[in-house]
């Protein structure tokens, strides 16, 4: 029976290791052209993978498909992604089962749910979808969708220090209802961004709301009438000259710069500490760290405390550092900077920073009942409890799943547009000093907001090894 | 303890939840967020509409006019931090008015140019018997408008919230106000 049992659970066991590598490299053949930029090729590779969709990675894989479809411009076909997307964030409930499953394994078993600001930017790129086909009506659903989200976020946390109010999502509401000619409403949406950026972002991301949003808050307020509220807000911006302007037409265009970090796992040593009544101590002198555990009851004191150390593995964030320094639109002479508006490796770092301690807790706990059982099982059959130990650790995996090939920062710029055709330029400043530049046209109608939104995958080097380097 | 953590997890997979759906009569006021809903937008338009009609401005106006007044439901001017909606909410109003029978309601500007289209098509592709005159839309005499503001105290996880909708009544002709309402919500919101 034990021989039986000890062949199952290697074999198990090792499964489970294979299965384990971090996210990242299990989809190596997406990722490497991906990031080369060959989007056909990465398409298939990702498509290649079809039983994903119903699988615990539903969600990565539908917003992967998503956003490559998007930025090959198939619009149509990525919405229809990305509203599978939306549609699993609405209808997912925890399975339990799994979760049970994952103290014993690890949380690769659950299905990924998506962090809070991945479901946000699942509506972004689809609102953007639906303003790069004409579609208003459509994008001014998502617009509702992404309020939805937003008021759910704030009431999910009460802590000023969590990410629980996002500035970029609620200037891009203003863009588009603005570009609806719905002014009071793209003026609220403007104000509520520009306190979120004083109030949040400088503190947490160290970025400051755009000039572009105090023009268009000023410009929104004196357009709905509200002529107090401009006033205030031009004295205080120091524009007391600034006259809002309609322009012929205007071009809102995006910068997706780069590419959000990667979870990688890092595991630490814990000793266990039995002395204290009632509890353990999980303990790491070198890096400080002391968690208390607890434990009431003697008989799994003594047995935690037959073991000398534990490893427990946590995710963490390795950023890709953006290629690009910077970018600016040239057109009819002037230059426009396009300006940093939503960190998105800040807020992936500062999200899973802020719930360390929740996945420290998890992460022990998990430990501690691998260990347990490893302990039970040892008083009956000592060769069984060793391999159940082995087996504890090959399977012992932080969850390293998060969306990838989101970009590193969103920046963008209004420019006013002539009816009919124009040329703008699009210059990209590299590190050395170099320029590279991308040369459009746009046909404008008089009155129209036109959209346009611009990926470069490239990152700086990084000490991060992808598996086919 | 660890017997009992694994009694826990077990349980919660065995009780996991699943969603369920009921249906409530609309008018059943239902308070989950705190926020402006549809609840309020109902009150504030049942009990102004009931403060206009009953207010002596109106009746007055009435008599001198010795009819209906004809009233047409203007912008209400949103300046809260929330995206109200607007439109759901100037319906509310119109349909009030239109139930009173105290008053006539003439359509908005965003359904006129609409009919207006419709009865220039009509001059040239319907039955000239059936063929609808231009010059004969019903003038209002009267715009309801109005906006709305919130008031927040917000300190250690509770926030108090006062909403305030004001409208004004005023003769188009005129530029008379001839009624003016204000009505308040006040909510406190424990976090």
């Amino acid at each position: 029976m034990s021989r039986i049992a000890s062949t199952v659970l290697m074999a198990g066991a090792l499964t489970l290791a294979g299965a384990c590598a971090t996210y990242y490299h299990t989809q190596a053949d997406f990722n490497r052209e991906f990031e080369r930029g060959d989007l056909n090729r990465a398409l298939e590779a990702l498509q290649n993978r079809d039983r994903r969709e119903q699988g615990r990675n539903k969600f990565l894989y539908l917003v992967n498909n998503g956003l490559v479809l998007s930025v090959m411009g198939r619009y149509r076909e990525s919405n229809e992604y990305f509203e599978k997307a939306y549609l699993f964030g609405e209808d997912y409930h925890k399975d339990y089962i799994n979760e049970v499953a994952s103290y014993w394994t690890n949380p690769l078993v659950t299905v990924y749910r998506g962090e809070d600001h991945e479901h946000l930017m699942v509506l972004y790129y689809k609102a953007l979808n639906f303003l790069k086909m004409g579609k208003y009506d459509q994008a001014l659903v998502e617009c509702r969708r992404l309020n939805l989200r937003l008021q759910e976020l704030s009431d999910k946390y009460n802590s000023p220090e969590k990410y629980r109010r996002d500035a970029f999502v609620h200037t891009l509401m203003g863009i588009i209802y603005q570009a609806m000619n719905d002014y009071n409403n793209a003026f609220i949406a403007y104000r509520n961004a520009l306190e979120i950026y004083e109030d949040d972002y400088a503190r947490l991301f160290s970025l400051h709301a755009p000039q572009q949003l105090q023009y268009d808050l000023l410009n929104t307020a004196w357009w709905t009438g509200l002529h107090e509220e401009f006033e205030y807000y031009r004295e205080r911006f120091g524009l007391e000259d600034y006259i809002p302007q309609q322009p012929e037409a205007e071009l809102v265009f995006f910068w997706h710069n780069g590419l959000s970090p990667v979870k990688e796992e890092w595991s630490i040593n814990f000793a266990i500490h039995t002395e204290q009544d009632n509890q353990v101590l999980f303990v790491n002198e070198t890096m400080g760290l002391n968690f208390a555990f607890p434990l009431d009851n003697d008989d799994d004191r003594s047995r935690l405390s037959g073991l000398d150390i534990y490893r427990v593995a946590f995710p963490r964030y390795r950023e890709r550092p953006v290629f690009y320094r910077g970018a600016q639109l040239v057109s009819g002479g002037e230059q426009y900077p396009l300006e940093m508006a939503e960190d998105l490796n800040g807020i992936a770092i500062h999200s899973l920073r802020e719930r360390m301690v929740l996945e420290f807790s998890k992460g022990l706990l998990r430990a501690a009942l691998k260990k347990a059982t490893e302990m039970s099982v040892r008083k009956e059959d000592a060769t069984l409890g060793a391999l159940i130990g082995v087996v504890n650790a090959i399977t012992e995996h932080a969850d390293t799943r998060n969306w990838q090939t989101l970009p590193h920062t969103i920046s963008y710029a209004r420019i006013p547009l002539r009816e009919g055709e124009n040329t703008v330029d699009f210059v990209l400043h590299e590190p050395g000093g170099g320029e590279y530049t991308h040369h459009f046209t746009y046909q404008a109608e008089r009155h129209q907001t036109l959209f346009h939104t611009f990926s470069s995958l490239e990152s700086m080097d990084s000490p991060y090894k992808p598996a086919w380097e | 303890m660890l017997n009992r953590t694994l009694l826990l997890l077990t349980t919660l997979a065995i009780v996991s939840c699943s969603r369920t759906v009921t249906r409530v009569s609309p008018d059943t006021a239902i308070d989950l967020s705190g926020r402006w809903n549809d609840t309020d937008s109902r009150k504030v338009a049942d009990q102004m509409i009931y403060d206009l009609f009953n207010s002596s401005d109106f009746k007055e106006y009435a008599r001198e006019k010795n009819r209906k007044p004809v009233i047409i439901v203007g912008n209400i001017l949103n300046r809260t931090t929330e995206h109200i909606d607007a439109d759901n909410f100037i319906r509310k109003f119109e349909v009030v008015i239109h139930n009173s029978k105290v008053a006539d309601l003439v359509e908005s500007s965003e359904f006129r140019d609409a009919l207006r289209r419709e009865r220039a098509e009509q001059q040239d592709f319907a039955d000239p018997a059936t063929v609808k005159q231009f010059g004969k839309e019903l003038g209002a005499d009267l715009m309801l408008f109005g906006e709305m503001t919130s008031e927040i105290d917000d300190y250690n996880n509770r926030r108090v919230v006062n909403y305030v909708t004001t409208l004004f009544l005023t003769d188009i002709e005129t530029n008379r106000r001839v009624w003016y309402g204000q009505h308040e919500i006040k909510k406190l919101i424990r976090n």
